[in-house]
């Protein structure tokens, strides 16, 4: 949560090169493509697309990316073997349900798709700050709610195993490029606004 | 003063081994004189066969757990070695190599992590901190002046005719009036209870943490026992210290106070609540609305509480100091383990007190030096400190800070929870700035025999092997 993102403008100079690369690159690329493209550059030489935006992406922890104060990681795994017919058979258990999710307080949103006729698992999921340093705090507070998840995955270690880390750095793959609408505001924060939010319209209703 | 509730949980509970505490330092393990004096030193070795020589001569001198208060002794002495220092004293590079990566990397390197930007960053510290010339630190308690002296002499001894070892900054310090710190609260009023390490001292809720929290070679937490750094003899009894050292701008805080509150009552109020002690050291959640000079007098109850029934935080704020770096059962029901999080607290202040009702600055330097002792740095000091002291998103206050120890930098917010409607307070500054620090390993005695009988170009095989 601590390390801010500083937005440092680029220099015209660095743009432009930028904008020559990616231009010789779509000269050999479909016409719709090259021709988009030169809208794109359009809009984002003039008007309000040329303002510098809130947050640019940084490195969450060792692999991941990061807008502001969210984070996201991916990773993709083989699936141990029977390991996608249980996590499917969990999933549809649970119908949707990670109301359980809401107590680590820092989870945006999770995805589990199963790739490669059901041989991998792409596991998708943005969140607040880092999870590193909660590694331990999960391990002794939601071991099981993590352990029924992933050991569906070859070679999961267990939450409580000191080398989960390694196994998760070792099939993440960070994010080339990521759109956060809200990049600084955390699970809490929104909570913390809808609450607000409720309390402003009550009010408003009971002063009409 | 033995707690009832305390041998009730030991008859039940799994009995920890005994602490060898005659092998522990007693900086570890035990608190502060009272009234104290005394001086820390910072040693720079040039040269490894002198660096065990020194050693040789100090360690008779180090202070074990458990006579660290004999009344033979004149004061007691404690050492550690940053990263630097045990590579100057010839550690064997397979050792070196075993340390966990921040204490390799030291205090200075993990700013980012740690928020010592600006004002507290690296680079605005003081020398030798953060420089690759603090090796030894000393740590040297005493009861009076003259104590200290001849303390400070065995210190001298221990390397006067050694020219490669260089002494790289002394600095004294000492108690201030009635055990206050100088924003003018008694502090030093909680720390963990080590299992093991002898009844309690006083009453209290909390339970007793698993000493390999906070030494190494026992079952922590987590119900793991250190395997490095190897070999076992240099990690058996040993443990990591975060020090910390703190100018406070008194007058800045008296200032703010005082334009935040309308009467002396009311900056009291405020002030405690930043605290979340009021000045004698008495709870908020025990008195919240006046202080309590008895009960903060009292060792028995000022440290004996829970947040239990202040869930709404109207008596002690979430955001106040004491909450922030040690929530009791404040955040029990999230997925952080409060258990894993703790360190021993052993702090002392340097400085003259800033004379009462005084609002402009004196120049002086005054403030606080801490040592943070614990086995995990990472998950102890690096975590409170990035976590609970430097951000608010665990308690639902966006980026809020300490407001107290955070790193405010004039445009902080401290949030008071209240009834109909929260106050909160704008425009927090720096009341504390992080004049310098390092991490270290603080080894048991035995550990320190091994590293002073260390031989040149000792084989790496020879520690590999165990």
């Amino acid at each position: 949560m601590t390390t801010q993102t500083p937005t440092r403008p680029e220099s015209d100079q660095a743009v432009e090169k930028k904008i020559a690369r990616v231009r010789e690159l779509y000269a050999t690329g479909p016409e719709v493509g090259k021709t988009a493209l030169e809208t794109l550059i359009r809009e984002l030489k003039s008007g309000s697309s040329r303002r510098e935006p809130a947050t640019r992406m940084s490195s969450a922890g060792r692999v991941g990316s990061r807008q502001g104060k969210v984070s996201e990681l991916l990773f993709i795994v083989p699936f141990a073997p029977g390991g996608a017919e249980r996590l499917r058979a969990l999933l549809e258990l649970r119908n949707g349900d990670f109301s359980d999710t809401d107590r680590v307080g820092t989870v945006h949103d999770m995805r589990f798709v199963f790739l490669d006729n059901d041989t991998k698992l792409l596991f998708a999921t943005a969140y607040d700050g880092e999870w590193d340093p909660y590694i331990g705090d999960f391990a002794a507070t939601i071991p099981d709610g993590l352990d029924v998840l992933f050991s569906a995955c070859e070679g999961w270690p267990g939450i409580r195993n000191p080398e989960v880390k390694d196994w998760i750095a070792k099939y993440q793959i960070p994010a080339v490029g990521w759109y956060v609408a809200h990049p600084d505001l955390t699970v809490r924060d929104i909570q913390r606004l809808k609450r607000i939010g409720k309390a402003a319209e009550e009010f408003l209703d009971k002063i009409q | 003063m033995l707690s009832i509730k305390e041998s009730a949980g030991e008859t039940l509970s799994m009995r920890a081994p005994a602490l060898e505490t005659s092998d522990i330092q007693a900086t570890v393990l035990r608190p502060r004189p009272k009234p104290y004096c005394g001086e820390y030193v910072v040693l720079r070795i040039g040269n490894a066969e002198q660096g065990r020589e020194m050693l040789r001569r100090v360690l008779p001198h180090i202070a074990p757990a458990d006579e660290w208060w004999a009344p033979s002794a004149l004061g007691w002495l404690g050492i550690a070695f940053t990263f630097e220092g045990l590579k100057a004293l010839g550690v064997p590079q397979a050792s070196l190599d075993s340390f966990p990566i921040e204490f390799r990397q030291g205090m200075a390197a993990r700013a980012a992590i740690l928020h010592d930007f600006g004002a507290n960053a690296p680079a605005n510290w003081e020398y030798p901190f953060g420089t690759p010339d603090v090796h030894v630190a000393l740590a040297i308690y005493a009861k009076g002046n003259q104590d200290l002296q001849e303390v400070l002499e065995i210190a001298r001894k221990s390397h006067h005719d050694l020219p490669q070892i260089a002494v790289v900054y002394r600095m004294a310090f000492g108690e201030l009036p009635e055990g206050r710190n100088p924003f003018g609260f008694k502090d030093g009023l909680h720390n963990p209870h080590v299992e093991g390490s002898g009844p309690a001292a006083t009453t209290r809720e909390e339970p007793s943490i698993k000493p390999g929290e906070f030494v190494m070679g026992y079952p922590d937490e987590r119900g793991e026992t250190a395997n490095v750094p190897i070999p076992l003899e240099l990690r058996r009894n040993g443990t990591f210290v975060a020090i910390r050292k703190f100018y406070m701008d008194v007058a800045a805080f008296r200032k703010y106070l005082r334009a935040q509150a309308s009467s002396p009552e009311e900056e009291e109020l405020l002030a405690a609540k930043m605290v979340g002690r009021w000045r004698s050291g008495a709870p908020l959640v025990l008195t919240p609305d006046h202080d309590d000079p008895s009960l903060g007098g009292d060792a028995n109850r000022n440290n004996n509480f829970r947040y239990a029934d202040d869930k709404k935080g109207l008596k002690c704020p979430f955001s106040a100091h004491i909450r922030r770096v040690n929530p009791r059962d404040a955040l029990k029901d999230d997925v952080v383990a409060t258990n894993l999080h703790h360190f021993l607290r052993r702090g002392t202040n340097y400085g003259s007190p800033l004379p009462d009702g005084v609002l402009e600055d004196d120049g002086a330097e005054r403030g606080g030096v801490f040592l943070l002792i614990g086995a995990h740095l990472q998950r102890q000091f690096e975590f409170v400190q990035s976590q609970w002291v430097t951000d608010g998103n665990f308690i639902s206050h966006g980026t809020e800070q300490d407001p107290l120890i955070g790193n405010n930098d004039g445009e902080g917010v401290f949030t008071i929870p209240k009834v109909p409607v929260r106050r909160r307070l704008q425009g927090l500054p720096s009341f504390v700035s992080v004049r310098g620090g390092e991490y270290c390993f603080m080894p048991g005695l035995r550990a320190l025999r091994w590293i002073a009988d260390l031989k040149p170009m000792m084989e790496a095989d020879d520690v590999r092997s165990r």
